[in-house]
């Protein structure tokens, strides 16, 4: 068992290494890869949380734990909010950061129960706007495999996700349009989406 | 049946002329984001649509959500999915044409050995056997068909019964009725009978198919008409991509490569 893990780790430092030295040339193509294998990891997870034996208010929280480490939540609320980001107030930003995060994870979490049984299958990646696309098929039993595509960007320092496509339709961008359309219905207010947001999550989903 | 189509596409286009007065207000011109907002929706027409975007979550509530729950109650997903699979079938001289249309020699061939493979060894379109042997299903319309030869969508248009479109897609839609062999088969009780059979299950399957995806994401909206314009526009727009991006050669996998290959 000993010689196992220290074979396992000489190869891994191997591995790094050769890596580190192939970085100039392969960088895109490590920074594809990096971003498959952490779709992987964090579907892995994922699928693990879901289709596992905890109770629901553990899924709960393990689901919520998985967004705040691979979902880079402040990009994408910015990106929902759009030109209303800047003529916010920094109270109003803080306060919208952490509403949007609150709908996010319970929109998530709301799904528990239809997403039990899902398998994906990671397939290629492409470059899209400065970030990584990863291409996945996600399967559910008794429903037709989905095309789902995560977006992937290193901007924060380590790679997260700041997209999912799935099916052609982008999640980021429906959001910014519902929240778009939103705001220009209530003269602009920044308040009363902020109000929305926290009776949104006041509502039984 | 053809009758009824038709007279429900005069209805909703009478219906939207004489909403035609219940257009957006711009936003003032001094509001440059605001503009810009404005003219990226290009929805002009947004109250009228909003209207009928009402009126068929009306019908959708009290007639076409619950009885496709019923059916999706009293029927199990395995004879769910033959039905499902059958009305597919049946829509494959459609994508056929359209397929052609779009100049795409391997879709065509795709639905061509669909239709023959299904139509056999799947027992009348019973069974998906054809994508298992590798040729998947896609969606080809004559909106689609209009896109690539370069025809703009156009505003958004949000009609009665069909639901979410634009005027390239709703018009393309008319064009795919008169495209289907089985609008112009012999008339006759029993055909006609079939046919309401046909529109009538194709409502409940495209609508069983909605419960998860569409009915969750306008009940996590905001403005759920806002939202569904924006899937709709982008799911089109995917499409069509996909459709304009598929470039495969027209010489099969098994076909001998040239000599040196």
């Amino acid at each position: 068992m000993l010689t196992r893990r220290t074979l396992m780790t000489a190869s891994l430092a191997g591995a790094a290494l050769l890596g580190v030295g192939a970085l100039p040339r392969f960088a895109l193509a490590q920074t594809a890869d990096q971003a498959a294998a952490f779709i992987d990891k964090t579907g892995k997870d994922l699928t693990a949380v879901v289709n596992g034996s905890a109770g629901t208010a553990d899924k709960t929280a393990q689901l919520q734990q998985i967004v705040d480490r691979d979902v880079d939540v402040d990009a994408v609320a910015r990106f929902c909010l759009g030109r209303y980001w800047r003529s916010a107030s920094p109270a109003q930003q803080q306060q919208y950061l952490q509403l949007f995060r609150q709908v996010l994870v319970k929109n998530i979490t709301s799904k528990l129960g239809d997403y039990q049984g899902v398998t994906f299958a990671v397939g290629r990646t492409s470059p899209r706007d400065g970030a990584v696309a990863v291409a996945t098929v996600v399967t559910r039993p008794g429903t037709a495999a989905a095309n789902v595509e995560w977006v992937v960007s290193s901007a924060s320092g380590s790679p997260r996700i700041v997209d999912v496509v799935a099916e052609g339709t982008s999640l980021r961008l429906t959001q910014r349009s519902d929240y778009a359309s939103y705001l220009a219905h209530n003269n602009n207010n920044l308040q009363a989406l902020l109000d929305a947001m926290r009776q949104q999550l006041t509502q039984p989903s | 049946m053809g009758a009824v189509r038709t007279m429900i596409l005069v209805g909703a286009v009478g219906l939207a002329l004489a909403g035609v007065s219940g257009c957006a207000t711009p936003p003032p011109a001094d509001d440059p984001d605001a503009v810009a907002d404005f003219n990226q929706t290009n929805d002009p027409m947004e109250p009228t649509n909003r209207v009928f975007y009402a009126v068929n979550n009306g019908i959708d509530a009290v007639l076409v959500k619950p009885l496709a729950l019923g059916y999706k109650w009293a029927v199990p997903g395995v004879v769910r999915d033959r039905v499902h699979n059958v009305l597919g079938n049946l829509d494959s001289p459609v994508l056929l044409a359209n397929d052609i249309m779009q100049t795409k020699p391997r879709r065509a061939g795709d639905t061509l050995m669909r239709f023959v493979i299904n139509s056999t060894f799947g027992v009348a379109g019973m069974f998906d056997v054809a994508d298992g042997w590798g040729y998947p299903y896609h969606n080809a319309d004559f909106g689609e068909t209009l896109a690539l030869w370069g025809v703009p969508e156009g505003p958004y248009l949000f009609l009665p019964i069909l639901g979410p479109g634009d005027p390239r897609d709703s018009s393309g839609h008319g064009v795919d009725i008169a495209l289907d062999p089985l609008t112009w088969v012999g008339k006759g009780d029993v055909v006609t009978d079939l046919e309401y059979g046909r529109y009538g299950m194709t409502l409940l399957d495209v609508r069983v198919g909605l419960f998860d995806t569409l009915d969750k994401a306008t009940s996590q909206a905001l403005d759920p008409y806002a939202t569904v314009r924006s899937l709709y526009r982008q799911h089109r727009a995917a499409e069509i991509e996909d459709i304009h991006s598929d470039t495969r050669a027209t010489t099969p996998d098994w076909f001998p490569s040239q000599p040196g290959h």
